[in-house]
């Protein structure tokens, strides 16, 4: 049975007048036991391996490996199937045309699942969002499941479907399953996947090299049928008149989830979690209350970890009004460091947007910043990212430049690591 | 809402055992202490549901437990309030009252911050103190000299006796022991009679002639005082709040200060610890405040006199207990030397009141602000009826 617990950091002192309530909940799971082994459900898996043409005879067959492997990876008794996608999606196996779309794995299922896969050629365009679409259908046709994850790999733009189409996709799979998203070569937008990957509660990452495919496949399913918890809420209660400021996943990754919120009563909110192994995970919440007098201790929220109506763990964020200007000054150390590694994701992000639209002025001015942020917050990975874009002149001012020749690769490899955190230091 | 699933696996935090959850402050070592994790039953600023760890479920206020504020109305013309004020951890202070037909008894007890199991002390000792006062009421016999006496004798048994229940009640081997102030008071329709050791207090607060402090601090404060020093510089002093005379364990001197009123006029007997007078301690100020705050009922100026110290600053526990005394029917015998003496209190100028404070606060209490500075110097209070000598000690414990 997974055991949640919950740390809150803050500094619950606030000076007379002030409102707003910073807080990291940090909340951990261990013992969370193997995917559909915990007795709370089944849990589904589905691989969607990119077939277009642009996969070429090397990724494809990289593809291949690596679908091959996750099949392997892949515990037997869960649910699954393998979606070929290119400018349609086509369920590759099991070979069904209606009915329960999915089959449980065994010796058997793995066997005819990877003749399946063989077979793979690099075809047509691409439109992932009927993909996508098709992986919801046949989850949703196996009524047992609690857990639902798939892998996507992809290798270009999405050609065959407009903006609104993948985003109207995006959006009816919401909630649906979580997907995790792996771009191969550069002619991906890293953008559109990590939009897909963050409404799934999934992650985005590059590929650097064909040859490291099987083994990321076999990491992403090993870690999905590790997670024995398939579907936990972050719950969160305000006192009447406050109100929810922000509240975002910072660590591993940061991802904004103010406004993924469904009311459970006029005071409590969830915000979807997804699926949970031995981890741990940090959330920002930010609480605008209104001003009590001096003296005054509230509580500013209960953040609470769910599942359905069962609170796993509870952290408790305060609040207490004080004249003493020693204790209202003092900053979380947890509390800055992850605002200072929300703001290195959005500098690194919006500067390699401007460079993308040529505006290499703002480019300049915001990797600028990252650089100073990466430094200020002890992130070593990103300032190592950064480092293969800008020309790093002074990291403490942040004064850089860009470099003449930015490899494609480098500026995507950063991009899809900008949400990434580093954890305090000491 | 079922915001706490008793069914929860793997939970840390576990609703099914409210030990675990209920607020840290006090250790529970001194099983005395047990019945100090109490809380009310709905939340006190809004009236919601209150969650098992004591915080308000509609509006996230903690409820302070019921060791921690709380109040008393025995009689419709008594009531008091106890309340942890703002910077403490814990409430050391404590109080209890009763009161039937024309008599009242309230009892004000101090714990000395600095000493182990104080809360428990002051408890124990409001509790023993009136308790005895109430069942020991001796008529004398008959003339109100005698009378006077033998009230002063069940308040100097009530000081014994509270002193017992300390040491029986507190941990034998501290190397800290607890200690505790007693202010005592009998009040009956034409008169008041007074206790005290340490430095909490006992008012008479008339409604239209000059107000009194009834009781005589045992404090290095005091001492200063009686050395020729102005209250508010004696009482501003590092060692002011150095106590000569406590209850406990090491107690050293256990005679408290007596004193005897005899009342005519309608008005207020306050019996307060030093959570309030901190902010008012001279007895035209505590006037001030009376005049000024909503007294529509003792346990409503009980409660904005606490919520006022506590918009002061709130830097000590607070207790307040008031007794409002009608005019009384009989004419009473002529004051004695009190009066002639407090009269001279009368030259002194009162104290200025600000504007209120448009903020609202907590409680809605009205603030008042007392100009300090303006504030006239005044040698003596009152002498009453002191029974007994004082001399103050070199070392106490701080109060």
């Amino acid at each position: 049975m997974a055991v949640f617990t919950s740390m809150v950091y803050q500094n619950e002192f606030l000076a007379d007048g002030s409102t707003d309530v910073n807080a990291i909940v940090r909340i951990d799971c261990s013992e969370a036991g193997a995917a559909g082994q915990t007795g709370v459900g089944d849990v589904g898996e589905i691989v969607i391996v990119d077939t277009s043409a642009s996969m070429g005879l090397v990724n494809m067959q990289a593809a291949k490996d690596a679908a091959m492997v996750a099949v392997d990876t892949i515990l037997d008794g869960t649910f699954f199937s393998i979606i070929a996608g290119n400018h349609r999606a086509y369920l590759a196996y099991p070979r069904v045309t209606s009915g329960p779309g999915m089959v449980r794995m065994s010796p058997q299922t793995r066997t005819e699942a990877k003749t399946a896969i063989a077979a793979f050629r690099a075809d047509g365009g691409t439109a992932m969002g009927s993909w996508l679409l098709l992986a919801r259908s046949l989850f949703a046709s196996i009524p047992s499941l609690a857990g639902k994850h798939a892998i996507l790999l992809t290798d270009g733009e999405n050609h065959n479907e407009s903006v609104t189409q993948l985003e109207s996709s995006i959006r009816q799979c919401l909630g649906e399953f979580q997907a995790d998203c792996r771009g191969i070569g550069i002619e991906w937008q890293v953008s559109e996947i990590r939009k897909i990957a963050q409404a799934l509660l999934g992650t985005v990452d590059v590929i650097p090299s064909p040859k490291d495919l099987p083994r990321i496949f076999q990491e992403l399913i090993a870690r999905s049928m590790g997670r024995g918890v398939p579907d936990a809420q972050l719950r969160v209660w305000i006192p009447q008149n406050a109100q929810i400021s922000f509240v975002r996943q910072v660590s591993p990754t940061v991802e904004d989830l103010t406004h993924r919120g469904t009311p459970v009563d006029a005071l409590t909110a969830t915000f979807p979690t997804g699926a949970w192994g031995d981890e741990s995970r940090d959330y920002h919440i930010c609480v605008r209350l209104p001003a009590k007098a001096v003296g005054t201790e509230q509580l500013a929220a209960r953040v609470q970890l769910s599942t359905g109506p069962s609170i796993l763990t509870q952290g408790l964020v305060k609040a207490k009004w004080s004249a003493d200007a020693g204790l209202t000054t003092r900053i979380s150390p947890e509390v800055a460091h992850y605002t200072g590694q929300t703001e290195l994701a959005s500098a690194i992000q919006e500067g390699l947007a401007a460079h993308a639209q040529g505006d290499d002025r703002t480019a300049t001015q915001k990797l600028g910043r990252a650089v100073q942020l990466a430094a200020e917050t002890g992130n070593a990975e990103a300032t190592t990212r950064l480092g293969r874009v800008v020309d790093i002149d002074d990291p403490v001012t942040g004064r850089v430049q860009l470099k003449k020749n930015i490899d494609k690769a480098d500026e995507m490899a950063l991009d899809t690591a900008s949400t990434k955190t580093t954890r305090i230091r000491g | 809402m079922t915001l706490f699933n008793r069914g929860a696996p793997g939970v840390e935090w576990n609703p099914g055992d409210p030990e675990a959850t209920q607020p840290q402050d006090p250790p529970s070592s001194n099983p005395h202490r047990e019945d100090f994790t109490a809380y009310p039953s709905t939340c006190p600023a809004c009236g919601g549901e209150l969650g098992i760890d004591a915080y308000c479920l509609q509006c996230g206020q903690k409820a302070k437990s019921l060791r921690e504020h709380f109040q008393l109305e025995p009689a419709e013309w008594v009531g008091a309030v106890c309340d942890i004020g703002i910077s403490h951890a814990r409430n050391e202070d404590a109080m209890a009252c009763m009161a039937e037909g024309d008599r009242a008894v309230l009892v004000v007890c101090d714990g000395v911050t600095t000493s182990e199991d104080s809360d428990v002390a002051s408890l124990a000792a409001a509790h023993i103190a009136c308790e005895l006062l109430w069942a020991n009421n001796p008529q004398g016999t008959g003339t109100t000299s005698s009378r006077e006496a033998a009230l002063h004798g069940a308040l100097t048994q009530a000081v014994l006796a509270a002193n017992q229940a300390v040491i029986d009640k507190t941990n034998p081997a501290s190397t800290n022991s607890a200690a505790s102030t007693i202010a005592m008071t009998i009040v009956e329709k034409d008169a008041i009679y007074c206790a005290n050791l340490g430095d909490s207090r006992v008012y008479w607060i008339p409604d239209n002639s000059q107000p009194l402090l009834l009781t005589k601090d045992h404090s290095l404060a005091q001492v200063g005082i009686d050395s020729g020093a102005g209250r508010a510089e004696a009482e501003s002093s590092v060692y002011a709040h150095t106590i000569t005379k406590w209850l406990g364990r090491d107690a050293v001197d256990l005679d408290p200060y007596l004193s005897t009123l005899r009342v005519t006029n309608p008005g207020w007997v306050i019996a307060c610890t030093d959570g309030l007078w901190n902010y008012a301690s001279e007895p035209t100020a505590i006037k001030e405040l009376v005049d000024f705050l909503d007294h529509s009922s003792p346990l409503a100026l009980a409660g904005y006199l606490v919520a006022w110290a506590n918009e002061k600053g709130g830097h000590d526990n607070i207790t307040v207990a008031c007794a409002r005394i009608e005019s009384s029917a009989i004419p009473s015998v002529p004051l004695t030397q009190v009066v002639s003496e407090a009269m001279d209190v009368l030259d002194n100028p009162t104290v200025p009141v600000m504007a209120p404070n448009p903020t609202p606060i907590s409680l809605d209490a009205p603030t008042v602000a007392l100009n300090r500075s303006a504030q006239g110097t005044t040698q003596s209070d009152t002498e009453i009826l002191a029974t007994n000598d004082d001399n103050g000690r070199e070392s106490g414990p701080t109060d």
